[in-house]
């Protein structure tokens, strides 16, 4: 009786097959998938259904804007139930569940997780459950069209479709980078996440050159693609898996002993998903870069003298606040910067905000992403501030297009730091 | 693929309706969103699920839509079911003739914050935490605190007459609450407080705000609260102490309640039980000696200097009383706990002390404090019973909260823990003759059912006529007055024998026949 | 300050504190995994969700306090002044 629980936490192994595959090693829908799955969720299912809190309900930027009990994490638990007795198949709920960033406050805040969930070595998995019914839609070929597209873009160019129309490829992967000489290979690699790379290239330039000051060394992947976790939160998990298989080996083969990240997403992917897939085996570090620029100011090695003269506040990126309980460091780096009036909201007040983007409900409903960011920038524009400061490239556009009709910069730390260093970034923010 | 789901019973010419009256976006008919508005915390008999599951889901974004709403299930004499947070524990909330659910979260916007009168208005669907993080901004606060306080709602503290933590300094829902737009069954729309909108007390007519809170949502739907505010208090003082025995504690938090603190918000008393089960799993209690067998928590709000008056009269009292102070550290900790203390799943435990995940059952009857320790006594025997003959049941321990500031009554409560996974019918009935027998209790010992969630779930709801008496009677009379066609929240409380034999109305049931 | 897989899938060692309780951790607790084997399993727990939970309730719980009141009174502090008390 006393399997191991998985996907609810306790997976399985790598060298075990995953459930229900055929006999290329691929996930495959039907009555025994739903019945795995089923007997997998049941005991968080019913934890969260019979306790029936709702602690979690307030704390959720997606039922802040909506009020919809249906997208609750309480409907997607009891969901479950639901199914357990038949009275539920997947086709019924499969688009429910895209309403939801994977921003991680339910899960976080729900009192089986933060007043229990330690002792127990069981919590709430809030998020790891929208994955696991969004990958059985994708399995059972319920596709949500935004997502299925996005997937098949991402898959045929190895890369996310970041600049919409316009195609993204290897061969300019590294365009971001130009005029920066940093070299292929090492045992410091810089991953940059599709948005930066493509996208927001003022980021990974500052990242850059900001390591260079401090004399830090790094290189580039030989091949970088996509880090997966954009497949892995949509539901398309062999795609998660097919990529991450790459890039670790990619990395083995750059001679890598550490990544440095710096996108909140990809920290997730490489510290989350990647072990799933990997276990023992995976012996690379991550770093992320936020928390290595903040130990290298305190160090000595960086010294921000530039005054920025601006009012800020700072949004602490979900995927480092509520899903790591990294909030420290970027205020670290903040308040060395002179000139700046900082004007903070506490970190437990923040796992209520979000900028709406996250597991792909900015593809799918970019309207409700627009109203939970402009949400975000109704908080910021109460404190009298010029600019907000984020630490996550993805939250960016969304509250860089509510800022502006806010009259409120959006900045990223890391470009923030480097204009400070007296550093002529270069790229862009935006198209 | 087919599924077991129950198919809904309300025509196409009643949708069409209210889809002219809402727009499609805000009625919901997927399977999805039925199934999830159909239980509350309480124990549920999640077997029986598909009996309960509404036929489909409005949400109405003002008075007049909801008026409409049931201007339209008065037409067809459909059922309608309020909700709100669905965080009550009386299954106020649950429907029990299926119909439709009007769930009115989506009204939660702050109208107006009056500084000068000290009051603010709002939509129902707002919670308490969420003002009160914008009332920080102004020094106010709202102060209507209880163990749901971060996802309870305003319209269901409406509902169900809402009792607080901090009550016994600044009062109950009732007392905070001064006046809301209600919208009776027959869609009419009504101004119910003490006179005007902003009056904290009148004599003038009938005083009706009592009477349309704490309905459970059979008498109208309230959809917009003018409330009280007070300023945020400067300091907080929550002691808690530790006791050899449940006698001293006992007699300690009644000492406390009789000190006459002015900034005294309330005293809890732990049994000796509800320390055991603590000792399984709270970490503040966990390392506590084997002499910590029964605990007493207090806790003042106010102004500084007032408060630390008041904390040193307190301390002295429970100290001369033989108490052992647990230190700041338990004492911050635990008290800021109890704004959110419901209780989580894995407390539970098999006899042979295995974790599975249970459901909480927290019965919460007005008792005088005089006859604390009988209730204590027969609501274990009761629990035992039934524990012996079914695993799936667990003893949780009591706690007993002072409800006023003079200690008359306390708020009683005792936790049973039931694995819904293994509920079969059998045991369900055995739960809910349990829950009978828990109920008879409170009021031999002169008690009330309820002091604060309602007694409409089965086994309880059965002894309401019995507690009420004549006052049943009259409840009988005014639910028939305002309800003529019964489509509120029809089966509630036994409201069905208000309609006599010939079943007027919707989803009538025969005459005395029981509600389940 | 750097994820290593390995680290994070090792939990300190415990040391029994009651018979149904653990601690790994300094001043924090785990129940008995022995309690969890037959209906409910453990997941898997990387140490930084450990960590990362014990801080946040930290946080919450003071959160809550700045919520409630400006300022919170130690009762320890009345203790000693009432010891200081004449006749006490």
């Amino acid at each position: 009786m006393a399997d191991q629980e998985s996907g609810s936490g306790n997976e399985p192994l790598v060298t075990e097959p995953p459930a229900h595959t055929n006999g290329n090693g691929h996930r495959q829908g039907g009555p025994e998938q739903t019945a795995e799955f089923v007997a997998e969720w049941r005991n968080a299912a019913y934890n969260c259904f019979s306790s029936g809190h709702k602690f979690c309900r307030e704390v959720c930027p997606v039922t802040q804007v909506t009020r919809n009990e249906s997208w609750t994490p309480t409907a997607f638990h009891a969901n479950v139930v639901a199914m357990e007795q038949g009275d539920m198949a997947i086709e019924d709920m499969a688009a429910d569940y895209v309403n939801c960033t994977q921003c991680g406050a339910c899960e976080l805040r729900c009192p089986n997780t933060l007043f229990t969930g330690d002792f127990y070595r069981f919590r709430t998995k809030t998020v790891e459950l929208v994955k696991a019914v969004r990958a059985l839609a994708v399995d059972n070929d319920v596709h949500q069209p935004g997502w299925q597209r996005w997937n098949q873009l991402t898959d045929q160019r190895t890369h996310e479709p970041v600049l919409g129309e316009v195609p993204v490829d290897q061969e300019h992967v590294r365009d971001w980078a130009d005029g920066l000489d940093i070299p292929i290979g090492g045992e410091n690699i810089l991953f940059v996440d599709c948005e930066a790379a493509f996208y927001r290239t003022s980021l990974p330039r500052a990242v850059a050159q900001i390591l260079q000051t401090a004399g830090y060394e790094f290189g580039l992947m030989q091949e970088q693609w996509c880090c997966g976790g954009p497949a892995a939160e949509m539901g398309y998990v062999d795609q998660a898996r097919r990529f991450a298989e790459h890039n670790l080996a990619n990395w083995r083969a750059s001679g890598a002993k550490r990544i440095l990240v710096l996108d909140p997403h990809d920290y997730i992917s490489f510290t989350e998903e990647y072990p799933k897939f990997f276990g023992d085996d995976y012996d690379i570090e991550i770093v992320l870069v936020v928390e290595l620029f903040a130990e290298l100011i305190r160090e000595g090695r960086l010294t921000p003298s530039v005054p920025i003269e601006r009012t800020v506040t700072y949004h602490d990126p979900c995927r480092l606040n509520k899903r790591k309980g990294i909030w420290s460091e970027p205020r670290e780096i903040l308040r060395a910067i002179p000139g700046l009036e900082f004007k903070d909201v506490d970190r437990v007040t923040q796992w209520s905000y979000c900028s709406g983007a996250g597991a792909g409900l900015i593809i799918e409903k970019p309207e409700l992403t627009a109203a939970i960011s402009g949400r975000r920038m109704d908080r910021a524009a109460e404190l009298d501030v010029d600019t907000l400061v984020s630490a996550c490239p993805w939250s960016e556009r969304p509250l860089s297009e509510a800022g502006s009709e806010r009259s409120i910069d959006v900045v990223d730390i890391h470009e923030i730091l480097a204009e400070s260093l007296d550093i002529e970034v270069g790229g862009r923010t935006s198209t | 693929m087919t599924t077991t789901a129950p198919v809904s019973q309300v025509s196409d010419v009643v949708l069409e309706e209210l889809v002219q009256v809402l727009g499609s976006d805000h009625v919901l008919t997927n399977v999805t969103d039925r199934y999830a508005r159909t239980r509350v915390p309480a124990p549920f008999p999640v077997h029986r699920w598909r009996d309960y599951v509404p036929d489909l889901v409005v949400m109405p974004g003002s008075t007049e839509e909801v008026a409409e709403v049931v201007r339209v299930a008065n037409r067809h004499r459909v059922p309608v079911v309020p909700r709100d947070g669905g965080t009550g524990l009386t299954d106020g909330a649950r429907p029990e003739r299926r119909g439709i659910v009007i769930d009115v979260k989506r009204m939660d916007q702050i109208e107006e914050i009056d500084l000068q009168n000290r009051t603010c208005t709002v939509g129902v669907g707002i919670n308490m935490l969420k003002l009160n993080e914008v009332l920080a901004a102004h020094n106010l606060i709202y102060p209507d605190d209880p163990a749901s306080y971060p996802c309870s709602l305003v319209g269901g503290r409406i509902g169900t007459s809402g009792w607080s933590l901090i009550g016994s300094r600044f009062g109950h829902t009732r007392d905070l609450v001064l006046s809301f737009d209600f919208v009776l069954p027959t869609g009419r729309v009504i101004r119910v407080g003490d006179g005007g909108p902003k009056t904290s007390k009148s004599s003038s007519g009938y005083q009706l705000k009592h009477l349309f809170m704490g309905h459970q949502g059979t008498l109208g739907v309230a959809t917009r609260a003018t409330l009280k505010l007070f300023p945020k208090p400067e300091a907080e003082f929550s002691p808690f102490w530790a006791f050899t025995d449940f006698d001293s504690a006992y007699r300690t938090v009644q000492a406390l309640a009789h000190a006459g603190v002015a900034t005294f918000a309330g005293a809890v008393l732990f049994d000796e039980e509800k320390v055991a089960y603590l000792r399984r799993d709270d970490e503040a209690y966990i390392p506590q000696p084997g002499d910590v067998r029964s605990l007493v928590c207090s806790v003042a709000y106010g102004n500084e200097d007032e408060v630390r008056a008041g904390a040193k009269r307190l301390m002295r009292i429970a100290r001369d009383h033989g108490a052992r102070y647990l230190g700041d550290e338990i004492s911050e900790g635990d008290w800021a706990a109890r704004h959110d203390r419901y209780a989580t799943p894995l407390h539970g435990r098999t006899r042979a002390n295995q974790v599975v995940p249970m459901s909480w059952h927290c019965e919460d009857a007005a008792i005088n404090w005089t006859q604390l320790p009988r209730v204590r006594q027969e609501w274990h025997r009761i629990v035992a019973r039934i524990r012996e003959r079914f695993d799936a049941f667990d003893d949780w321990g009591m706690f007993f909260y002072t409800s006023a500031s003079t200690g008359v009554d306390y708020l009683t409560e005792i936790d049973v823990g039931i694995w819904e996974q293994q509920l079969s019918d059998e045991m369900w009935e055995a739960w809910v003759e349990a829950k009978r027998d828990i109920a008879g209790v409170a009021l031999d010992a002169g008690g009330s059912i309820s002091a604060c969630h309602g007694s409409c779930r089965e086994g309880e709801v059965d002894l309401v006529p019995t507690e009420l008496g004549g006052g049943y009677d009259v409840m009988l009379k005014v639910k028939r007055a305002l309800d003529p066609n019964n489509i509120m929240n029809p089966g509630k409380y036994g409201l069905d024998r208000a309609y006599g034999p010939s079943g007027d109305g919707a989803g009538t049931s025969e005459t005395g026949k029981e509600v389940s | 300050m750097v994820y290593r897989y390995d680290e994070q899938a090792t939990p300190p060692e415990a040391e029994q504190v009651t018979d149904v309780a653990i601690s790994r951790y300094e001043d924090v607790y785990e129940v008995d995994p022995g309690l969890m084997v037959e209906h409910v399993n453990q997941q898997t727990f990387p140490n930084w969700d450990t960590l990362r939970i014990i801080d946040s309730r930290h946080d919450h719980l003071q959160w809550m306090h700045d919520h409630w009141a400006h300022t919170v009174i130690s009762g320890e502090e009345v203790l000693r002044s009432l010891d200081e008390e004449p006749g006490s």
